[in-house]
């Protein structure tokens, strides 16, 4: 595991690097600060960052787009947790792909679930051109970050846009469509057709600064509302823009509990567990790492056996504990059912810990109904409405990551570990599946590209690269990311929970 | 003696409070509005109100009404004045000190040199045919005022009327006195003692050399650079003075020693204990408050000359409320940290909390060190320097530390002029910075420690991120990979504001204050201030650009610059009536004039472009 743990380490690295070193200091020496100095400086002196998918693009269009061009992330903001959406200009001039359109439409939901202001430190030239076809035409391309916009801010939730590059044509409107704009001075432009543009169009000469700079947008068009000498002063005013905010009307949704650490440090997470997911081991000692002083009240634990359920604290936060010890039977469907109708009847936060093959299969048990009990988990899953959290802390497969709430169930926050594996199935399952279907169940040249396949689509990486989650997360810092999602999520209120039919 | 009323504040009056309560004396304080909480109020058994410590009528009152036999009055205030010796005397109360007439005697310097001529003493040559250049000073003076030097006979009306002009005002009497300037001399004082049955000893001399524009800072006792023979025709010529003129109790007989010819001069004699009077206890082992009270309640001296020896050396360090690297301003304010050094006489009346007025004197403490010899001392005084802190004002703590380690006065070549011709560089804030920042960075780590969103730069799967400290410049603190800035720091002690850092390989000390909007470090003794700027104050500052334009119609009042002329920011440039009202246009920052259009009673539309102001790049 620790191995695992340092080559996630060495690939975050690599990727909060940024754009080349030259694109870097092609950025320095204009007077700009790098990204993620940005975004250090707009938040409060030493505040954590919990930035999300910081993977995004990994070892996609030919590994050049690290991060997929943009930082986004929670971080504190004068005490309040405020959600970042930060271009990297160093990495393709902060254009958007696929996957940086996929992580902007992200950190709006998580801004949207969570209730938390967005600051958007603008510096991009638009959508990427070349895939135009994937970033601009369907309900989750770019114009769905302009639709949120409108709609977050029509529910209240801040939109405040520093402008501090680029700001061209359908860019143009995320300062525009913020509630308070800052740009900052011979740096930042905003235009919905840039100098070449206008000079083709319309045969006018001028430059990027008349046809959109700061004093411009500042004085005479008012575009913006706030003029800025340079980065640390944008930011700067950023910063009082935020401390202007009327602070959030309702603390958390639950009392909270004074914090105690776990009695066992969670850096023994790589001792207890086994880096193949194969080899089992008691979900219990995980729980003893995360949670406030390893005190793990357990529901129903002589019944469903293979999924552990119970309640706990994670930074005095009261958390309803759903964890895979096995494969899921109906007893354990049915008591995972349960313990979640509980979590939402009390307003208690959930937290999955993922480690599942499936269900079980076979007669007795097709037989028994063990569809309609995992339906019945799925369903409480899916209705809950208590913030969800997920952490794949093994395997995901098959109809059990719906069960243990899987990205389509809209948890607040997914993570995986490096350990994990997600797939519909095994690729060994997969193999045998298809070689049968195909009619040849023993050719091993069949098999084996597909076996391949399930082996490096079922990696984190190719899940975080694609958003599939929020990131990979060091097991170490489960209980601190954890924490940190269970404090987002407390600005939020819950509302009263109401599920679909259960089937009997 | 059973009440002693100590007629002064600060720490001189805890000082003879202090021996008065080991003699099983009463002792009363006074004290005016100001000092209503002062430390010397406290201390004392009883305390009156007085209107001020200068009123004689008052302080006779006091000491009538607290039913004290006998009056201290430490120095400076009334200490020297004849008419409280009179007034006391009339009353039937003692005075710690000698007697009117001696005061009147001795505090005119002309009749001062004449008794001293008289006994035998050696005085500076007078008259304005002593040669140039010549001292013109006030008969009456002190302190300094309504001194003049004068190198030329023709600068020599203007300076006697100049401070003719300042004695009048100082002192109420304008008699000036002309006398042979030296231009390198040291400053040496004999402390005598008599009692009233005619013996007179000395307790050697002082070397008080090392003064800014005529204010001691360091005195040291014995003095290290004068010869056998000249501490023998000082200290000798201070005993028979005091002889000559009947002197009872403690006094200071001062010498000017002329570098040049290493003659010494009469200077003056102080009646009254001198606030450098501890470095002689230091060496004699004497309490001289202790031998005043005794030789006031009328005892015979308990020591003869034979007894007094001199052991090792003393130097004493006087802390003065001011800012000395920018022009030796007095400062006031309120203090928040005072640390004195440990393990080394302080003789001070300052408290953590305490309201330092420009009202009274500016003399906070003295920091006294007594070593073997004078480069033990030396060293133990800078020492002492170092570990002393005094936040919320500026001290001279820092000046003092700078000078006491100086190669100057290392090898006691300061002379009395030295401090008013040589500048002592201020000290680098780069480290005080440092531990400012170091200090803000732990303590925003510290805040809301107990919730997962807590400040110590969290980042996932990566070391935790630096800290940016705004202060006067962003400073970047990594705690965790031990650097500030490009400097490798490691926290070797902190606890109670004093922390210990190794910085670049040493370890370096400082007491550190961090406040919401301001930052304060005590290091070397001197305090560093750094303004912690409101993160979420208005920063959106104008940014204007250089171009100035009407901001109404209306019509040019006034131009007042040129094309092409510099100006600075904030320099009105245009007036303009508008509306009924006139309107400054400013500069918006320094720049250059260009392309000026405003003409006086112009009419000009809303937006009209007056001028330009270019920037300087």
């Amino acid at each position: 595991m620790k191995e695992l743990v340092e080559e996630l380490r060495d690939r975050m690295a690599a990727a909060r690097q940024g754009g080349s070193e030259a694109a870097r200091a092609k950025h320095t020496d204009r007077g700009k600060l790098l990204v993620r100095d940005r975004v250090d400086r707009l938040l409060d002196p030493g505040s954590p960052f919990l930035e999300l998918s910081p993977l995004a693009a990994y070892d996609m269009y030919g590994g050049g787009v690290p991060s997929a061009g943009v930082v986004t992330g929670i971080g504190r903001v004068g005490g309040r947790e405020v959600v970042v959406v930060a271009n990297d200009a160093t990495v393709k001039g902060g254009t958007y792909y696929p996957m940086t359109v996929k992580k902007h439409l992200r950190a709006q939901t998580v801004a949207a679930d969570n209730q938390l202001p967005c600051v958007y430190l603008v510096d991009s030239g638009g959508a990427f051109l070349p895939m135009q076809d994937e970033v601009f035409p369907d309900r989750e391309h770019f114009g769905r970050i302009f639709f949120n916009q409108a709609n977050l801010s029509a529910r209240g939730i801040p939109q405040i846009a520093s402008v501090m590059g680029s700001c061209t044509a359908g860019g143009a409107y995320v300062p525009a469509m913020s509630d308070e704009t800052v740009i900052v001075r011979n740096q930042g432009t905003i235009f919905l057709g840039g100098p070449p543009l206008v000079k083709a169009a319309t045969g006018e000469v001028v430059t990027a600064e008349e046809l959109g700079g700061g004093d411009v947008h500042a004085r005479t068009s008012g575009v913006v509302d706030h003029l800025a000498e340079d980065d640390a002063h944008a930011l700067a005013i950023v910063r009082s823009i935020v401390g202007t905010l009327e602070r959030r009307p309702a603390g958390a949704p639950y009392q909270l509990a004074p914090v105690e650490e776990p009695h066992e440090d969670p850096t023994t997470l790589y001792d207890v567990v086994p880096a193949d997911t194969r080899t089992p081991y008691d979900v219990r000692e995980v729980i003893r790492r995360v949670v406030d002083g390893s005190r793990f009240h357990e529901f129903k634990k002589l019944y469903g056996e293979t999924l552990v359920t119970g309640f706990a604290h994670v930074w005095g936060h009261p958390v309803g504990i759903v964890a895979n010890n096995g494969i899921l039977f109906s007893e354990s469907a049915l008591k995972g059912a349960h313990f979640i109708e509980l979590c939402n009847q009390r307003g208690i936060p959930l937290v999955f810990l993922q480690n599942i093959t499936g269900f079980m299969v076979g007669k007795e048990y097709e037989n028994g109904g063990i569809a309609k009990d995992g339906a019945k988990l799925v369903t409480a899953v899916a209705c809950s409405v208590v913030p969800k959290f997920t952490i794949v802390i093994g395997g995901s497969f098959g109809a059990g990551n719906y069960g243990m709430c899987g990205r389509a169930y809209d948890p607040r926050f997914l993570w995986m570990w490096p350990n994990a594996r997600i797939s519909v199935m095994g690729g060994e399952q997969a193999a045998s599946v298809l070689a049968t279907v195909a009619g040849r169940p023993d050719d091993e040249e069949f098999k084996a590209p597909i076996r391949e396949q399930y082996e490096t689509q079922g990696s984190p990486y190719y899940s975080t690269a694609r958003l599939w989650d929020d990131g990979i997360i060091d097991p170490a810092d489960t209980r601190r990311v954890l924490g940190m999602g269970l404090a987002a999520a407390a600005n939020a209120p819950t509302p009263a929970p109401s599920y679909g039919i259960f089937r009997m | 003696m059973h009440t002693l009323l100590v007629a002064n504040r600060g720490e001189i009056a805890l000082r003879v409070m202090r021996t008065a309560a080991r003699l099983g004396i009463r002792t009363v304080a006074i004290y005016t509005d100001l000092d209503t909480t002062a430390p010397h109020v406290r201390a004392a058994d009883e305390a009156r109100h007085v209107s001020s410590y200068l009123d004689i009528d008052a302080v006779v009152a006091a000491a009538q009404a607290a039913g004290a036999d006998a009056v201290h009055p430490g120095y400076g205030f009334l200490s020297e004045r004849a008419a409280f010796a009179r007034a006391l005397e009339a009353a039937g109360i003692t005075l710690v000190g000698p007697s009117a007439d001696v005061m009147d005697a001795m505090g005119r310097k002309d009749a001062a040199r004449e008794i001293a001529v008289a006994a035998g003493v050696p005085v500076v040559p007078r008259g304005e045919d002593a040669g140039f250049p010549v001292l013109v000073k006030a008969a009456a003076g002190g302190g300094g005022k309504g001194m003049r030097v004068v190198r030329e006979e023709s600068e020599l009306e203007e300076a006697k009327a100049a401070a003719a002009r300042e004695a009048l005002s100082a002192f109420g009497d304008d008699t000036l006195l002309v006398e042979k300037y030296v231009e390198r001399g040291r400053h040496i004082e004999v402390q005598v003692l008599a009692d009233a049955h005619g013996n007179v000893v000395h307790l050697f001399e002082r070397d008080c050399s090392t003064q800014r524009r005529h204010q001691k800072v360091l005195e040291e006792a014995p003095a290290p650079t004068i010869t056998p023979e000249v501490r023998a025709l000082v200290t000798g010529s201070a005993v028979a003075l005091a002889k000559h003129v009947g002197y009872r109790n403690a006094g200071t007989v001062e010498f000017l020693l002329d570098d040049a010819t290493g003659e010494a001069y009469f200077l003056e004699m102080n009646t009254r204990l001198q606030v450098e009077h501890p470095v002689t206890e230091a060496i004699t082992g004497t309490d001289l408050v202790e031998l005043q009270l005794r030789v006031a309640d009328g005892e015979p001296l308990p020591i003869t000359q034979h007894d007094v020896t001199a052991t090792g050396h003393a130097i004493e360090a006087r802390v003065y409320a001011e800012d000395s690297f920018h022009g030796f301003l007095p400062q006031a304010g309120r203090t928040s940290i005072v640390r004195w050094p440990e393990g080394v006489r302080v003789d001070h009346a300052l408290e953590p909390e305490q309201v330092v007025s420009t009202s009274y004197d500016p003399m906070l403490g003295k920091i006294i060190v007594h070593g073997s010899d004078r480069e033990a001392a030396r060293r133990a005084l800078v020492a002492a320097l170092d570990h002393t802190a005094i936040l919320g004002l500026t001290t001279n703590v820092g000046f003092l530390r700078a000078l006491a380690a100086s190669d100057e006065f290392r090898d006691a070549t300061i002379d009395t002029a030295w401090l008013d011709r040589n500048t002592v560089p201020a000290p680098d804030d780069e480290l005080p910075r440092v531990f400012v920042a170091w200090v803000s960075a732990m303590l925003a780590a510290l805040e809301d420690g107990d919730q997962p969103f807590r400040s110590d730069g969290w980042r996932s799967g990566a070391d935790p991120a630096p800290t940016i400290v705004e202060l006067d410049r962003p400073v970047v603190v990594d705690r965790y990979a031990g650097r500030v800035d490009d400097l490798p720091v490691r926290q070797v002690y902190g606890a109670n504001h004093t922390l210990t850092l190794e910085v670049g390989g040493e370890l370096r000390t400082a007491v550190v204050n961090v406040q919401p909007h301001v930052a304060e470090v005590a290091y070397r003794g001197q305090r560093f201030v750094f303004e912690r700027p409101d993160v979420f104050g208005d920063h959106a500052v104008d940014v204007g650009g250089g171009v100035i334009t009407a901001p109404m119609p209306g019509t040019v009042l006034d131009v007042r610059v040129a094309d092409g002329e510099l100006v600075e920011a904030g320099q009105v440039l245009v007036v303009l009536e508008a509306m009924k009202m006139e309107l400054s246009l400013k500069a918006p920052f320094d720049g250059t004039v260009s392309g000026l259009s405003a003409t006086t009673g112009g009419q000009v539309a809303l937006g009209h472009t007056l001028l330009e102001v270019e920037p300087h790049e």
